[in-house]
């Protein structure tokens, strides 16, 4: 603002109090001391869903290839893990190899484990369409997100469902952290405007 | 409270932490922006939703990309400079491209000190609000926000003669709406004669 092109005489400011002649400089000043606003209600909130929500394929940025390399690094040691059996000790013998969990009975959990997932799923995406988010557990869920990812990755590189089991323990457990921060938003937005266009199947997970 | 200045100095350190992200760094930005901004939005459209919405879009620009303000100029120029543009877009997209203008007028101006040196706000509010919303605009960013005429014709691609003739033209009107009208001068006129 250096080149300012408007006269404004400075010798011919008015005694304090008296009313400016200067038709330029009594008009910003008169328009100077109108009220100022904020914005109503508050932006805030809104801004930081929005900036929360928005900073999320960053973080993908780094966790995909971080998730792409805990994958791929899995997919190697794994089955060296299972090829390469631990040496004999002599004069013992060597136990019968059976797994720590019957065939069958994995089977069961990982069907179990799924079922519950999707169970989950549907009830987080149910729930965040229909509650308002504070900032703090935006981030929260979208950290919770983020590892479920990773889990997801990896789920992708196992090769048998034996392997895949803990790894879907792991998914659940997330989901079930996703759905407590979610719960949350959603029960205190219910408790303020009710269950109106809320699915009565959304208040229970299973 | 008058309408606050702009010109607050934001701590290195809170732009540092607003470039890593840190959601206290950037509230705290807004905040310390929230009331020159949406003072500024209002004043030249007119009306507090579209203020809203402006300053909405303005910060959220701002706070998504405080990483690649430089620092060359003051954090508050910059800021500012993206309210001006948003609102002015948001004139440009309400009302046409054509910007609604003010005829000439005769700048009939005594000695006598102007209608604004004794004009109560809600009139003030009241007359600056009948005027264009571009003409307000020029005129609350040249008064106000102490922009200059090249600087104006630049952020509203008009020439500097246009955005003299709008600031001249716009007290010019906010003159004839601040004067007493000719009913209520009447007896004033006839007490004083002599």
């Amino acid at each position: 603002m250096h080149d300012r092109d408007r006269t404004l005489i400075d010798a011919s400011a008015p005694p304090q109090g008296a009313p400016d002649a200067n038709p330029d400089r009594a008009l910003a000043s008169a328009l100077r001391a109108l009220p100022d606003a904020a914005p109503q209600p508050d932006l805030w909130p809104g801004l930081a869903r929005t900036l929360a929500a928005r900073r999320r394929p960053r973080v993908w940025r780094y966790a995909l290839p971080a998730a792409l390399a805990a994958g791929v690094l899995v997919a190697l040691l794994l089955p060296r893990a299972t090829t390469s059996p631990p040496a004999p000790v002599a004069g013992t013998s060597l136990p019968k190899a059976v797994p720590d969990i019957p065939v069958q009975a994995a089977n069961d959990e990982l069907d179990a484990l799924r079922s519950r997932s999707q169970t989950l799923e549907r009830w987080v995406a149910a729930v965040a369409a229909h509650a308002p988010q504070s900032s703090r557990d935006l981030m929260a869920a979208v950290e919770v997100e983020d590892l479920i990812g990773l889990v997801d990755v990896q789920l992708g590189a196992t090769r048998d469902r034996t392997d895949a089991l803990p790894l879907w323990r792991q998914r659940v457990a997330l989901l079930e952290d996703l759905a407590t921060i979610r719960g949350s938003a959603f029960a205190i937005a219910a408790s303020d405007v009710g269950t109106i266009g809320v699915d009565n199947s959304f208040n229970r997970i299973n | 409270m008058s309408a606050i200045s702009f010109q607050i100095e934001i701590p290195d350190t809170v732009l540092a932490r607003a470039r890593r992200g840190e959601t206290g760094a950037l509230e705290q930005i807004y905040r310390a922006f929230e009331r020159p901004a949406f003072t500024l939005a209002l004043r030249m459209l007119g009306d507090a939703e579209h203020a809203r919405e402006t300053v909405h879009d303005a910060m959220l620009h701002v706070l998504e990309r405080v990483d690649q303000f430089r620092g060359e100029s003051p954090f508050w120029g910059w800021l500012r400079q993206i309210v001006v543009n948003q609102a002015l877009m948001r004139l440009r997209k309400e009302r046409g491209v054509v910007l609604e203008e003010l005829p000439d007028d005769d700048e009939t101006q005594g000695n006598a000190p102007p209608p604004w040196a004794f004009a109560d706000t809600r009139h003030l509010e009241h007359a600056l609000a009948r005027l264009p919303a571009l003409t307000r605009s020029v005129l609350w960013l040249y008064h106000v926000e102490d922009y200059t005429h090249q600087e104006i014709a630049q952020l509203t691609g008009k020439s500097v003669s246009f955005s003299k003739s709008q600031v001249a033209r716009g007290s010019s009107r906010l003159r004839d709406l601040l004067e007493p009208s000719q009913e209520e001068a009447a007896p004033c006129m006839t007490a004083t004669a002599h």
